[in-house]
């Protein structure tokens, strides 16, 4: 008897040893992205036995609503990430946990992120979330279009005025627009004049006030706007329609992702240029950053460990290096960005990415607030309003504010 | 007669508004069909409606991307689940207030049209909490049930059980048949065309369905067609050329089963005659 | 023969067969009760409370939900707009969709082929539809503008014109919608024994007046149902308008079941979603007792 009782008890124990904590992974990296991932969460498992990383995919555009549904039925999964605006909606949740503990036990480095890619889950002195990736924005070109008008196709516009300058020239030598602007509405349009407003020295909510008050009615903002309903009533450079003009090769210029270096040249027939974009005389170079974080749902503290693990390792230097190269995502972190390997690499085989490399010290972070969409809306609708001719960019601006004003103060 | 075949001015006419109309009918899949025989390079240049290339390897990929055939049949099963539930249940209550009298009937018919006007997105958490009390998540049942009953279809059948003379019942009475008899052998084969016509949107419908499928199920084994689709759509850019062989892979069934059901309406002949 | 065509007595066959009517009610009745009658009861509920769905505290704000919704100008905006693209879809295309049917009722070479075109529309996803009519409207190099440049006119922005969106979004609702209709015409059509058409020549009847004393009021049952299922459909519509206009520019298009999307699951305010919720079911019962009553519940007696 005694015998098969101790049998069973190394069984019983070597069946908990050798055991893997299993975590359940939610994301929305679809296509080759989301083929890396799997093979770095393989690479992993491989190197991590004890640990199984299992990774779900779930459509970009519904994740925030899985992740909240998920946490009304109490049964959610170990690790998600989330796109940035997503995230302070997730952390009200208070289902997330804080990493701050093992930053702090193991000397984990957060010196080495872009301070502005914190910003939505370094909360005081707590951390609940790190990012993994991101993405901004710049100026992509039409060469042809370009040579086609007589200017030089590797000399970009640098300043604001000569956008407007270039512009000119090609609607006048080519018949095309000479710079389009995403009129479509919605956040596509905020976070695109967001990056005027920035360059012209604006803020977008007051930082002082912890981001309840708006700040884009200012001059700056103003001056931004002003620039927006010139380069579409004044000098008739961009033209009021549906996005999609710059792909057709029918508009010379336009401002879009890091991501589009990887689409654009497979999806247009013309060779394409990138760089930093304009800013004005008087201003500062500047960009807007997406990207995503990840994070740990409450749970038991063998698995929030075994988390931890996983993503010390997918943030640490090597991987992400590995992860940009392949996905084509902007570094999170200085040692990523200013590594000659990975340097190297982008300049041989994505030469459009540089810039957006370049840019990304310049990122601005858009407000980690709850009620961001819906202040995003305002914004833009305001923006919209004034290009239409509804209104001047001061009016629009400044009745967007008192009603920013009002969502933000109610809380 | 009325089914003069003539050369008439009217029916030159006529035609010519059918394939104007017609043209203007399939230009958004004539688009899908297009684009996705193009190569990448070329999908946003022209033409955009008539196929030029004939760059298959885009279903290929696209097949390949997903588990289609996985999605084909969660979405089969759920599709065909809730079209028996749905066309059976809604007949027999839309029988049940079109001809039979009972209290409260208006009442509860009037209950009934009233959840249609209730708006499905504030649907979704009471009923993502009660398929989670019912430990039904992540199943065929979850995908089912819920759907199993539909007012549009009781409201589609009452209306055309209202149109059925009563003769054909109070001589089916006469001869002393019962409730059951009468409405399965009688009543459900006078009403061919509009139980294919429910039966035709009620697959639709749940072919089609996205957002439910989507929070209700998990795992890859319970996915359906609508939300593989939508991998095609891609957080930062879609490739247009596999989304819409996608698309098409997607639409296939929709037009075999409406194929399927034109059939009734061009046999059309309705079987309703009175025998007087 | 019998005049009483579309009888809507009842009859009181089955009065005292309770377990039979049972059987034929019990299965929707669970059904809907549980899924759609629940739901709106939770939803009501919700109306009266702040929250995002994520927070795990839910706070009780009384009316507060409904006097934002009265002040709101957004709303009062998409009321309107949504009325607006109500009355065209769902009449224009019931017209256009009758027509069709009419049609292709009759004997007409290659009628199956023209009936699945028309209604490819019903099935084709709105992704696909919606980019498609985009570059159609396209201001600058659309088709549509190109044709009307043929003939010197010069096309307005169509989809970025504040007074035209509304008008241009309505077309392409009614384009989806006329196969459905014609399908459920078709069907009606079907029904109407040929021996009543018979009878009517007989009786001297030319087609016009066979149309109209027999088969126009024998489609009512049909029209009450298209009418009522346009105006539901139209009031939750939404991938179309997100797909097109994002409910631009500032607000033309802006649809009430747009609104509600953006309220529940962008900016997460349940409780006010709630309200906007109510407020579609509201105008949409009043507008189906206006149409119930007004075709007397689609049923006519015909002599």
């Amino acid at each position: 008897m005694k015998k098969v009782f101790l049998c069973l008890v190394i069984v019983v124990l070597s069946v908990f040893m050798f055991a893997k904590t299993e975590l359940v992974f939610w994301h929305y990296w679809d296509g080759e992205n989301g083929k890396k991932l799997e093979s770095l969460i393989q690479e992993f498992n491989t190197s991590h036995p004890n640990i199984e990383v299992q990774p779900v995919f779930i459509p970009g555009s519904d994740l925030l609503t899985k992740i909240q549904l998920s946490v009304l039925s109490g049964q959610t999964p170990e690790l998600a990430i989330s796109d940035i605006i997503g995230m302070p909606l997730i952390l009200d949740t208070g289902k997330v946990i804080d990493l701050m503990p093992y930053v702090k036990k193991e000397n984990y480095d957060l010196n080495d992120f872009y301070e502005n890619t914190l910003v939505y889950g370094k909360i005081e002195d707590k951390l609940f979330s790190l990012p993994v990736s991101s993405s901004n924005l710049g100026l992509f070109w039409n060469k042809e279009l370009f040579k086609k008008a007589g200017l030089d196709p590797e000399q970009p516009p640098k300043t604001w005025d000569e956008l407007i300058e270039y512009g000119k020239i090609i609607k006048e030598k080519t018949g095309n627009f000479g710079y389009e602007l995403y009129l479509d509405g919605g956040e596509g349009t905020t976070w695109q004049w967001q990056i005027f407003l920035w360059q012209a020295g604006g803020e977008f909510l007051d930082s002082d006030s912890n981001y309840r008050k708006s700040s884009f009615n200012s001059e700056a903002g103003v001056q931004a706007l002003q620039f927006w309903v010139d380069l579409t009533n004044t000098y008739k450079i961009s033209p009021i329609a549906p996005w999609g003009l710059f792909g057709r090769g029918e508009a010379a210029m336009v401002m879009d992702g890091s991501w589009m270096t990887q689409f654009f040249p497979a999806q247009v027939d013309f060779e394409l240029g990138s760089a930093v974009f304009p800013y004005p005389e008087n201003g500062v170079p500047a960009t807007n950053m997406g990207g995503e974080q990840i994070f740990v749902f409450k749970t038991t503290k063998e698995k929030e460990d075994a988390c931890w693990e996983f993503i010390k390792w997918f943030t640490s230097t090597e991987v992400q290096i590995d992860w940009d190269k392949a996905t084509g995502f902007i570094p999170v972190k200085k040692s990523v960005a200013t590594n000659e390997g990975y340097n190297a690499y982008i300049k041989n085989t994505n030469r459009l990415l540089l810039p957006f490399i370049e840019v990304q010290q310049y990122a601005h972070a858009r407000p980690p607030i709850k009620e961001y969409s819906q202040v995003s809306d305002i914004v833009s609708k305001a923006i919209i309003s004034a290009v239409y001719k509804k209104g001047t960019p001061e009016k629009m601006l400044n009745e967007a504010a008192s009603q920013v004003d009002l969502l933000l103060g109610r809380k | 007669m009325l089914n003069k075949k003539s050369f008439s001015v009217k029916n030159v006419f006529i035609y010519i508004f059918l394939v104007i109309g017609a043209f203007i009918s399939i230009m958004p899949f004539l688009w899908l069909v297009t684009t996705s025989l193009k190569p990448p390079g070329k999908i946003f240049s022209a033409p955009l409606l008539i196929p030029t290339h004939f760059y298959y390897k885009n279903y290929i990929e696209a097949w390949n991307s997903v588990p289609f055939a996985r999605y084909i049949i969660n979405s089969t099963i759920m599709s065909l689940g809730i079209v028996i539930c749905q066309t059976l249940f809604s007949a027999m209550a839309g029988y049940a207030f079109a001809k039979i009298k009972f209290k409260f009937k208006d009442a509860l018919f009037l209950i009934f049209l009233i959840t249609m006007m209730i708006p499905d997105s504030v649907k979704m958490i009471p009923n993502f909490l009660t398929i989670k009390n019912l430990g039904w998540y992540d199943t065929y049942s979850a995908l089912i049930v819920p759907r199993a009953a539909s007012v549009f279809a009781i409201f589609l059948f009452r209306q055309f059980f209202l149109s059925i003379p009563s003769s054909i019942e109070e001589s089916a009475r006469l001869e002393g048949c019962g409730l059951f008899r009468l409405f399965f052998q009688i009543v459900l084969p006078l009403s061919k065309p509009v139980l294919v016509t429910n039966i035709l949107f009620s697959f639709l419908f749940a072919w089609n369905d996205f957002l439910w499928p989507l929070i209700i199920t998990d795992s890859q084994k319970m996915r359906t067609i609508q939300v593989g689709l939508s991998y095609f759509q891609g957080r930062y850019g879609v490739r247009w050329e596999l989304l819409s062989a996608a698309t098409i892979f997607a639409i296939l069934p929709s037009f075999i089963v409406f194929i399927i059901a034109q059939k009734y309406f061009i046999e059309g002949i309705s079987t309703s005659g009175l025998k007087e | 023969m019998s005049k009483k065509i579309g009888g809507s007595q009842a009859h009181h066959f089955f009065k005292g067969n309770r377990i039979s009517l049972l059987i034929f009610l019990l299965p929707s009745i669970i059904i809907i009760f549980v899924f759609n009658l629940f739901p709106a009861f939770y939803s009501f509920f919700l109306s009266f409370f702040d929250w995002n769905g994520f927070s795990q505290s839910k706070v009780f704000v009384g009316f507060n939900n409904y006097i934002m919704a009265f002040k709101d100008p957004e709303l009062r905006n998409s009321i309107i707009v949504t009325l607006i693209y109500s009355l065209l879809v769902t009449f224009i295309s019931m017209f256009i969709g009758l027509l069709v049917a009419l049609a292709l009722n009759k004997d007409l070479k290659g009628k199956s082929l023209f009936r699945l075109l028309y209604f490819i529309p019903v099935v084709t996803p709105s992704v696909a539809s919606g980019i498609t009519w985009k570059y159609l409207f396209d201001p600058y190099n659309g088709v549509i503008n190109n044709i009307l440049g043929f003939f010197n006119i010069n096309g307005p922005q169509w989809l970025n014109s504040t007074s035209w969106a509304l008008f241009s979004v309505s077309i392409v609702g009614i384009w989806k919608r006329i196969g459905f209709c014609m399908v459920i015409y078709l069907a009606a059509l079907q029904d109407i024994p040929k021996s009543y058409l018979e009878a009517a020549e007989v009786d001297g009847a030319n087609s016009w007046n066979a149309f109209r004393y027999i088969k126009l009021p024998l489609l009512l049952p049909s029209s009450l149902f298209l009418i009522i299922t346009g105006f539901i459909e139209a009031f939750q519509v939404f991938d179309l308008i997100y797909t097109m206009t994002n409910g631009g520019p500032i607000g033309a298009t802006d649809v009430l079941g747009f609104l509600l999307y953006r309220h529940a699951f962008k900016y997460f305010n349940l409780g006010y979603a709630s309200v906007v919720a109510l407020i579609i079911f509201v105008i949409l019962f009043l507008l189906s007792i206006v149409q119930w009553k007004y075709t007397g519940g689609g049923v006519k007696n015909v002599e």
